[in-house]
């Protein structure tokens, strides 16, 4: 049974981190002409030409044979219950709109769950200001004396949503293992930065790891790399872009720590920045400033890279 | 041309626990892949090609293979990464070693969902217009699965959860899924309700771990394995996207997958010794195993006793799932009951399926036949 030594008593907590992306959804016409529908009450779908199938609400493609010509339909806001279970998001049921052949999921609204049974007719419940967005339907309700409604041509369909806006973001709380957990321990409580030797002796791997990348063999002792070193590439940054850290202009560079044998990367800065491309190039020597205040724990507490005047080594 | 046979002549994985919180992902590989050749005699230099699986979505960042190369030993290799289980891995590398074009494979897959949220996960799987607004996500699918399971087949929620109180059993007894206790049916059935009428315990438990198998060519595998495990069948299918379209009560691609594989197997029936399966709840446990062949519909829970087949010895995925390196970890444990089959209790059993699945109310399926 293989587990892996924790080699090294980790106190640092996880590194939480958040991943926050926007995004420019295109529906396509189905589901971009469903949505534009949604603010005048009317319910579409799909009518396939090669069978006659339908769906409900409208898809580009026939979920059962791919066909891709179709006509869309107004349907009713009726139909059956064909499933439903109860999670933390509230009632979802699989309902068959009256007329499609497919089901979908959706919200089941004024009822509980044991009122429930598989077969309940239904009927869609519209919000307020309904909006360009499926819960312009509220939910779906109990209607046992609904009709059964039927499937109709769609009289002067809406202009389609092109873009519907959207965000993900994801929370993550990330080990450090005991290699980061060293590294990271030693720059919060020392601000000492440390690395290993590679497998055959020579330099420092940073960030440090179990395992020489190149030759896959245990890494040897740790060791203290300096706080100055060399630009190994640079850039002036311009642009800017979702989760920057900074606003422009500052300058990205991959920096060789002396003794160490890997590009570490962050910011230079405290110089004139008119002057960046001609005061920052690979091969300029810098020295890490810390930051003040509270040590976090991260590459954030050096607060940037400095120039070290008349040590460029090409000079 | 006839394909050349492959077998599989290694595996490892780390214990797969509920939080690796001393480890990071490179932690846990680099463990594996160290280990896997113990025994063997190859290295790394023999190693053709480097194959993983993971989630970019489940890591936390983009590409995320890119920062595990060194761990994976993928320097200067072939390496590729698939965006499924790692049973598709397998799969991949497999089929280019029978092809000729490669001797030995490394296949590698791993997961640490306590560093994020698998119900997140699953979510940003779901369609974004018509479904994820209205909440249905993995443990909606799961739920309605089990309404249907329970009404078509009058299985009872206390038969479920038994089957899993069965299932973490065996995993606490084989050593590999650190266990603090083991839930009996009352604790089953008591915990937090999940998707009515799962609870929580029903649900297949998201755990954190690495696991590496070794893949060669048959000259190789008779030289290096003590008993090679040679993979006779592979097949795999994907369902409709949309989980409210898919033909409702089964497991269609399952189905297909284990069609395929048995056909190339040769097998006429599906009699395997040993089985080793994935699922998302205590309900597609059962509609797996009906949808291999192993039951008739509705009665996956014959298996459960003392039968012929011995099915998810490992616990299988309820008490651990490692998303993503799930079904790898059922390709492991297959052939190291093949290998080892007294460690298992198992007499002298010489075949076995392995079986992984991924999506939202599991949309895909691989399913591998194995023999000694």
């Amino acid at each position: 049974m293989l587990s892996i030594p924790d080699t090294y008593p980790i106190d640092l907590k996880p590194f939480p981190s958040d991943l926050s992306m926007p995004y420019t959804l295109t529906p396509g016409r189905a589901a971009g002409i469903f949505l534009a529908e949604i603010g005048n009450k009317r319910i579409v779908g799909s009518r396939f030409r090669d069978g006659g199938t339908v769906a409900v609400p409208a898809q580009d493609f026939c979920p059962k044979t791919g066909d891709s010509e179709f006509d869309l339909v107004e349907a009713p806001s009726t139909g059956t219950l064909n499933a439903f279970t109860e999670t933390e998001a509230g009632i979802i049921g699989l309902i068959r709109i009256d007329g499609s052949d497919f089901d979908f999921p959706h919200q089941i609204v004024d009822a509980g769950y044991d009122d429930l049974t598989v077969g309940d007719r239904v009927e869609a419940v519209w919000g307020e200001g309904a909006g360009e967005s499926i819960l312009g339907i509220k939910g779906f309700k109990p209607s046992p004396k609904a009709p059964v409604g039927s499937i109709k041509p769609l009289e002067n369909p809406a202009k389609q949503v092109e873009v519907v806006p959207y965000r993900m973001d994801l929370h993550y709380e990330h080990a450090f293992g005991p290699y980061y957990g060293r590294l990271f321990d030693e720059i919060k409580t020392n601000r000492r930065i440390m690395g290993v030797r590679t497998s055959n002796g020579e330099g420092a791997l940073l960030p440090p790891r179990e395992l020489d990348d190149i030759t896959h063999k245990k890494t040897g002792t740790w060791v203290e790399v300096k706080q100055t070193g060399t630009v190994r590439a640079c850039s002036v940054i311009h642009l800017q872009f979702i989760g920057q850290k900074q606003p422009p202009p500052y300058i990205y560079a991959e920096i060789i720590l002396d003794g160490a044998l890997t590009r570490l990367i962050h910011n230079i800065s405290g110089i004139d920045m008119s002057r960046a491309k001609e005061l920052v190039k690979p091969g300029t020597r810098v020295r890490a400033v810390w930051r003040d205040g509270e040590p976090t724990g991260s590459l954030a507490d050096i607060s940037h890279f400095e120039v070290i005047g008349g040590e460029d080594e090409r000079s | 041309m006839p394909a050349n046979r492959v077998a599989v002549i290694s595996s490892t994985q780390t214990e797969l626990r509920g939080n690796w919180s001393g480890a990071q992902h490179i932690d846990l590989i680099a463990a594996v892949v160290t280990d896997v050749f113990k025994g063997t005699g190859l290295t790394l230099d023999d190693v053709d090609f480097v194959f993983d699986s993971g989630s970019d979505v489940l890591d936390g960042r983009s590409i995320s293979n890119c920062g595990f190369l060194g761990a994976m030993g993928a320097h200067h290799k072939e390496e590729s990464r698939i965006e499924e289980d790692g049973l598709w891995a397998a799969l991949y590398g497999v089929t280019k070693i029978a092809s000729g074009a490669a001797n030995v494979g490394l296949i590698i897959a791993y997961s640490k969902p306590s560093e994020s949220d698998p119900n997140a996960f699953y979510k940003s799987q779901v369609e974004p217009f018509y479904q994820r607004p209205v909440g249905f996500d993995h443990r909606a699918a799961s739920g309605i699965q089990a309404q249907r399971y329970l009404a078509d087949h009058g299985v009872s929620e206390k038969q479920l959860a038994g089957l899993v109180s069965n299932r973490w059993a065996s995993a606490s007894a084989g050593r590999r899924v650190p266990l603090d206790a083991v839930p009996d049916e009352r604790e089953v059935l008591a915990s937090p309700s999940v998707a009515r009428p799962l609870t929580q315990l029903m649900m297949s438990r998201p755990t954190d771990g690495a696991v590496a198998i070794l893949i060669a060519s048959e000259d190789i595998a008779r030289r290096t394995a003590k008993t090679p495990v040679w993979i006779t069948g592979m097949g795999m299918s994907g369902d409709r996207h949309s989980f409210a379209t898919r033909k409702a009560g089964t497991l269609e691609a399952c189905e297909a997958a284990a069609t395929s594989a048995f056909k190339q197997a040769g097998w006429s029936k599906p009699t395997p010794a040993v089985a080793e399966t994935s699922a998302s709840s205590a309900v597609t446990e059962l509609m797996v195993l009906e949808a291999i062949g192993l039951a008739r519909p509705g009665k996956g829970l014959d298996l459960t006793g003392d039968g012929k087949i011995a099915v998810n010895k490992s616990g299988g995925s309820l008490p651990a799932d490692p998303i993503m390196a799930t079904g790898l970890v059922r390709l492991a444990e297959a052939s190291r009951q093949l290998v080892y089959p007294a460690e298992y209790g198992l007499k002298s059993p010489t075949t076995a399926i392995a079986h992984g699945a991924g999506g939202v109310g599991m949309q895909t399926h691989c399913v591998f036949t194995l023999e000694v």
